[in-house]
């Protein structure tokens, strides 16, 4: 198996006086599953395009298995791309697009249509194999784009927004699909998604791009349990973390006339920003007293908004609260579900 | 049953259609039919007391009039020729332009310069300030490369060439133009794919630019071949169809057969001919296009 390890070094991207990337540090591992998280226009297609090789980078150095690739042709580079749009060629049909990255090194015929049927078999294409892209549907040529990329069998994988295009239903079904068999390939895989409920379910690692810069990189469970920042924690998880200003003195938070206690252990006083899942906020007899304004029924759980001091505080509980609308409750949260950020950095504190 | 209200639509499509169907009768469909009357007839002016119906006699003669059938073959030369090299140096420009990042709407605006001219006044400006002998611009040029001067349209053996290069002067822009709105068009995520695929800047130009653009290209060339059939002022401006019958195409063998030797019938009938010619060419291009 051919690796496939990847390494960007200082990457800065300029477009004029805009910097749309400023010095990203990435390592993904050979046979890794990789997304960029992030949201609309922070960077990462960008990230990727300069990975294919489609764009320069203004500054930086780019490494497939150590080797320098920073000035490589995209050809050159044994990658393989699936485009946002899919970017099939509409005057070939299906069996053509897939055999195009074979016939342009000029492969044996018997041997390409070989590895046709093999890679249009693998993404269930085979009957559309006559078809012109025009005559598909949204999913058919996303896995004609699909098969065009495994076909030739390349080192590296690289994925925009692949999914987004698709309606919900089919959505949900491709990314299984797709996990399963990037699995089975095992081949280095780079996967840009402004969708974190997708980066969480089909990554292995994932790095998250804030304005032009990555602010976390780890697996789905440790940025869900431990977001380096309030805005990675705001943008990771639905409903996103409530997050409170509150005071903080050694190990409590107050928020308002309350007090919380939180499992930090940090010494001192400073000014902080509270997050709390709403799935942690737990409703109960005693806590903070807040008023409910809406109860949305989920049918297995419920999202509450409370509000407290001009703040709105979400809530999802099980079917059992049967607190109304209008109704007075008290709400607290396990101490070590409690995520405290600085106020002004708004970096993390507890550990 | 008609309802009254689409009676009344009707006649009023009726009104709105007459004017330009009699316009379109008196002006087309009345010469045409006059035009294929007079070439089965004897219409010769230099001999008027012979005159009446002459059948196919007119058709007859052509097969062995050897100007007839030099004027087939300069058509069907000055029509290749002018076509092709309008399709190769129009794509040929707008790749070029294609790749420079700014000054493009300047080209476009330039491009259309020669196109607006009135070939007659195109034919003129090459006769006389580029293609005459001694003080042309051309002739300048070739003097002072050491080629000595040359009588460009004067010469038998240039004649032909200069007048498919006037042709080519004027109309290659209309081939640049519409190949380049074809090319700035085409979505460029797929030669980014193409890339990615492996497809080297001569690769991605066969297999991705030329299908994609085909059409815009066929179209052009069954314009430009209709054109280049039915093209006249400008040579007639530089050349009259001279020397000799040098650049004496169907048309202006036409021409010079009814206006200037005055033998209508005879000339109706070459008319004719290149009618057919340009309908026959036509419809098998259009037939090429609509094949797949
Ligand atoms: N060619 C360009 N010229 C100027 N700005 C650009 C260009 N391409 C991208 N950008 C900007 O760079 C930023 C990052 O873009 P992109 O990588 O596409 O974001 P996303 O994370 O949504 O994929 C955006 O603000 C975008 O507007
Ligand atoms: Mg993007």
């Amino acid at each position: 198996m051919s690796n496939g390890r990847v390494s960007l070094k200082k990457i800065v991207k300029r477009h004029g006086a805009f910097t749309a990337l400023h010095g990203i540090d990435l390592d993904i591992e050979p046979g890794e599953f990789f997304a960029l998280l992030g949201p609309s226009g922070s960077g990462k297609t960008t990230t990727l395009r300069i990975v294919a090789g489609l764009e320069e980078a203004s500054e930086g150095r780019v490494f497939l298995d150590s080797t320098d690739i920073t000035n490589t042709e995209p050809g050159d580079r044994d990658v393989a791309m699936v485009f946002q749009s899919y970017a099939l060629y509409p005057h070939m049909n299906v069996r053509q697009n897939i055999a195009f990255p074979m016939r342009m090194v000029g492969m044996p015929k018997g041997e390409i249509d070989a590895a046709v049927q093999d890679a249009a078999k693998k993404v269930h294409i085979e009957h559309l194999l006559d078809r012109k892209p025009g005559q598909l549907s949204g999913g058919q040529q996303q896995r004609c784009a699909l098969a065009r990329a495994i076909v030739r069998k390349p080192r590296l994988f690289l994925l925009d927004e692949p999914l987004s295009n698709l309606d919900a239903k089919l959505r949900l079904e491709t990314r299984g699909e797709l996990k399963k068999l990037q699995r089975s390939l095992g081949v280095t895989t780079i996967y840009v998604t402004h969708d974190q409920e997708e980066a969480m379910t089909i990554a292995d690692r994932m790095a998250v791009f804030m304005d032009g810069q990555i602010v976390q990189v780890g697996s789905p469970k440790f940025v869900f349990d431990n977001p380096a920042t309030a805005d990675v924690a705001n943008f990771i998880g639905s409903p996103p973390m409530n997050l409170i200003p509150a005071s903080y003195a050694d190990g409590r938070i107050r928020i308002g006339a309350h007090e919380l206690q939180t499992s930090c252990r940090v010494g001192g006083e400073r000014n902080v920003i509270a997050g709390i899942r709403p799935s942690s906020v737990r409703i109960g007899p005693s806590g903070i007293p807040a008023r409910i304004d809406l109860i949305e029924n989920l049918g297995d759980a419920l999202l509450l908004d409370l509000s407290l001091d001009q703040m709105t505080i979400r809530a999802r509980t099980g079917t059992e609260v049967t607190s109304r609308e209008g109704e007075s409750v008290f709400f607290s949260a396990d101490p070590t579900a409690v995520h405290l950020f600085d106020a002004v950095t708004r970096v993390r504190i507890n550990d | 049953m008609q309802t009254p209200v689409a009676a009344r639509e009707r006649r009023f499509a009726i009104y709105l259609f007459l004017p330009a169907f009699l316009v379109l009768l008196v002006t087309t469909t009345v010469p045409l039919i006059y035009l294929a009357w007079t070439s089965v007839n004897r219409v010769d002016l230099t001999s008027p007391w012979i005159k009446g119906f002459a059948g196919a006699d007119n058709y007859s003669k052509m097969l062995g009039d050897p100007r007839f059938w030099n004027s087939l073959e300069l058509t069907v030369i000055y029509t290749g020729t002018t076509v092709v090299l309008q399709m190769l140096i129009g794509l040929g420009l707008a790749l070029l332009v294609l790749q420079i990042p700014r000054g493009q709407g300047i080209l476009r605006v330039a491009a259309i310069i020669p196109i607006v001219l009135a070939p007659v006044v195109v034919g003129l400006f090459w006769r006389t300030l580029v293609l005459a002998p001694d003080f042309g611009v051309l002739d300048f040029v070739m003097r002072a490369l050491g080629f000595g001067s040359h009588d460009w349209l004067g010469d038998p053996n240039l004649a032909l060439a200069s007048v498919i290069v006037i042709h080519t002067w004027q109309w290659t822009p209309f081939a640049f133009l519409v190949i380049l709105a074809s090319l700035s068009s085409l979505p460029p995520d797929i030669f980014e794919a193409a890339r990615i695929d492996r497809a080297s800047s001569v690769q991605r130009f066969w297999y991705i630019t030329l299908p994609l653009i085909r059409p815009a290209l066929v179209i052009v060339v069954i314009m430009r071949m209709m054109v280049a059939l039915s093209a006249f002022a400008a040579i007639f401006a530089a050349t009259g169809g001279g020397p000799g019958s040098a650049t004496e195409i169907l048309n202006l063998y036409t021409y010079r057969t009814s206006f200037t030797e005055l033998n209508f019938g005879y000339g109706a009938a070459l008319a004719m001919v290149l009618l057919a010619v340009t309908l026959l060419v036509s419809y098998s291009m259009f037939r090429l296009r609509t094949a797949r």
